[in-house]
């Protein structure tokens, strides 16, 4: 029943960033342009409350339920701290704090509730963890629009993707897409104050490994015409490049994990149910 | 994406995961004597006894149904129990063929004649099978079998040969796909499968030596080997449509994960002794386990699935293409981190075990269907073939 719910707050929002969030609107917003129109969609739609309470006016989603949302941010390059936003409001709340209307990022909101002598919020955590949910979407629009092009492009009298040598690499990326999101999931099963360092760190690993390799996939077999400004790739694989290097590449989260492994004694076994344990 | 259906976290079941306790305090006393060398062997690792403890334990069959000895538990506590033995590196190469698939498949298309007779000596560990699929010139390109079985008045005439059948030679039967019409242009058509007694006259079952001087796999010569009527097993004809479904079971467990959990464990100990490791070290240490964890909650999730009847035989594929490359990576990943440390002398197990899983890593993408045909399965699942 929960997921039919979660379903149709992505499915609404789905239509709403299809409409209001056009490869149009991202660019003029990646110009300059004003993001009035947008921001001004997103915040009437109410989904900026989406983690909030239903006493507070949010639909009292929880991180895992609200994966699909930070997915579609991704998933259609939105050019707006959505995701970003959504979280710092309901850390406000959480702390009994108004939300202000507006944008707001995650360092402003950790900022607003710390208190000394506290375990603050670890904004470095929080953020790969966004990252990697976004990092999710992006990775299977860059897919998804290979996919159309080699079904598409003709050469040698037939379809790109009729060669084995093309279908190859879109299995490959098939493969990182569905590893990458998996892993994007476990990172978000946890709740907004207790994230397990270790699902982030193979959260926020797994997507950055699968964005690099995705795409380069991606450009190989799209040739010239993915270099080119007015077509769609380059505004999915430039945030894929740039969200891998963002809180922290998989280099650096390996390094967490693999420390965090080598801290603790027994098998790996041990540590792959934690990081997989659904609340 | 296209007819591909995501993943979602699957929680395996309180009662399932119960079950993990009990089995590990046993493997830890059964194993503790076996160096890791050997564990490394895995399911290649064959010990009846060890198989015939299991049985006693009642943890052969599991998720049969207890009418014919079996367990009558969920496809989660299965998981949960593989999970446990591979990752304890036990040796469960004796039942894991007939425990994995021969009796689901049995169980699945047998008459009840067939079932009655062979899921209870498989829950007993007094029956193990191998699988007959490859021949001399039908490896990749399975559906060009010529190893033929033909009717006579007392049942099937079974003529032909099979190859690289692992354990072949300490099994007790062999479930062969093959001709029972057409020819091999027929291609899929006229394939059925039978169970061969392999103690029957006409049988000779001869080992392979590899390359690391185990000997389990097998050459299996049929000369006019009389095979009774209900030596079939499902329908005539239906061969080739019951061993993909078989598929979709040998290739999204635990067992295409963790071949190489036994080096990366002992590794990973060697580095814990060292009290301050690399940071290379450490990178190295996270991005093994960064992979496996996704991979793992695959393994669950389609666990679910094919709990559920569902038949998810291209997500299958994606998850052994993923999980064996991995498999494959570990051992040589490891053996960089070692070989770098060239002014100290290692421990002699964790060469072994490095060594052994080396030599054997490049059959991982080769057994249960190569790299080159599932990336073919999955490229037709995204609808380009």
């Amino acid at each position: 029943m929960e997921h039919a719910v979660d379903d149709l707050f992505s499915d609404a929002l789905r239509r709403l960033l299809a409409d209001e969030c056009t490869p149009a609107v991202v660019r003029s917003i990646e110009r300059g342009g004003t993001r009035d129109k947008l921001w001004g969609s997103l915040e009437d739609s109410g989904f900026l409350n989406a983690m909030l309470s239903e006493e507070r006016g949010g639909a009292g989603l929880s991180l895992a339920a609200s994966f699909p949302l930070f997915e579609l941010c991704g998933a259609h390059a939105v050019p707006v701290p959505l995701a970003e936003t959504i979280v710092a409001r309901a850390l406000l709340a959480a702390a009994g704090l108004p939300a202000p209307s507006g944008s707001m990022t995650l360092e402003a909101a950790a900022l607003a509730i710390a208190k000394p002598g506290e375990n603050n919020v670890d904004v470095l955590l929080l953020s790969a963890c966004l990252y990697a949910a976004q990092l999710a979407g992006a990775l299977q629009t860059t897919f998804n629009l290979t996919l159309n092009y080699a079904n598409e492009r003709q050469q040698f009298g037939r379809p790109i993707g009729k060669f084995q040598a093309i279908q190859h690499q879109l299995s490959q990326m098939a493969e990182h897409v569905f590893a990458a999101r998996m892993a994007a999931q476990l990172g978000c099963q946890a709740r907004l104050t207790r994230l397990s360092p270790e699902a982030v760190a193979v959260a926020k690993a797994r997507t950055s490994e699968a964005a690099q390799e995705v795409a380069s996939m991606a450009h190989a077999i799209h040739g010239a015409i993915g270099f080119t400004e007015e077509y769609d790739l380059q505004l999915y694989t430039r945030r894929l490049y740039a969200w891998r290097r963002a809180a922290g590449s998989e280099g650096y989260w390996h390094e967490i994990l693999g420390r965090a492994l080598l801290a603790r004694q027994g098998r790996t076994i041990d540590l792959l149910r934690e990081v997989s344990n659904i609340e | 994406m296209t007819s591909l259906t995501s993943l979602v976290p699957t929680a395996i079941p309180q009662e399932d995961e119960a079950l993990r306790e009990g089995v590990r305090a046993f493997l830890k006393e059964a194993t503790a004597k076996i160096p890791a060398q050997l564990r490394a062997r895995s399911w290649y690792g064959f010990d009846a006894a060890f198989s015939r403890e299991l049985a006693r334990r009642g943890l052969l069959g599991l998720t049969l149904p207890k009418e014919y000895g079996g367990g009558g538990r969920s496809a989660y506590a299965r998981y949960v129990l593989s999970e446990e033995l591979l990752n304890a590196g036990a040796p469960v190469g004796a039942h894991w063929i007939a425990d994995r698939q021969s009796a689901p498949l049995i169980l699945k298309y047998g008459t009840e004649a067939q079932k009655q007779f062979y899921l209870p000596r498989i829950c007993r560990a007094e029956a193990f099978f191998c699988i007959g699929m490859s021949e001399p010139n039908a490896g990749s390109d399975l559906a060009s079998v010529r190893t033929r079985a033909t009717r006579n008045q007392d049942g099937w005439l079974l003529n032909g040969q099979k190859i690289w059948t692992s354990h072949a030679h300490n099994c007790q039967y062999m479930i062969a796909l093959v001709r029972t019409s057409g020819a091999p242009m027929d291609r899929q058509k006229g394939l059925s499968q039978v169970i061969v007694d392999l103690s029957l006259p006409g049988v000779k079952v001869r080992p392979i030596t590899d390359l690391t001087g185990d000997a389990h796999f097998c050459e299996v010569f049929f000369h006019n080997v009389q095979l009774n009527e209900d030596a079939l097993i499902g329908a005539e004809g239906h061969g080739w449509e019951q061993v993909t479904s078989e598929l979709a079971f040998e290739r999204s467990g635990p067992e295409r994960l963790f071949s190489s959990i036994v080096l990366f464990d002992e590794w990973l100990a060697f580095l814990r002794a060292d009290k301050n490791p690399s940071p290379h070290s450490a990178r190295l240490a996270g991005r093994i386990a960064a992979n496996l964890a996704p991979l793992r909650a695959m393994s669950i999730a389609l666990t679910g699935k094919l709990a559920r009847g569902e038949s998810p035989v291209v997500e299958a594929a994606l998850v052994k293409d993923l999980g064996t490359t991995l498999e494959q990576e570990t051992p040589a990943l490891i053996a960089d981190d070692l070989g770098s440390r060239v002014s100290r002398s290692l421990p002699p197990d964790l060469l072994s075990t490095l060594d052994y899983l080396t030599e054997v890593a490049p059959s991982f993408s080769l057994r249960g269907g190569t790299r080159e045909i599932l990336r073919g399965m999955v490229a037709r699942g995204l609808g380009l073939r």
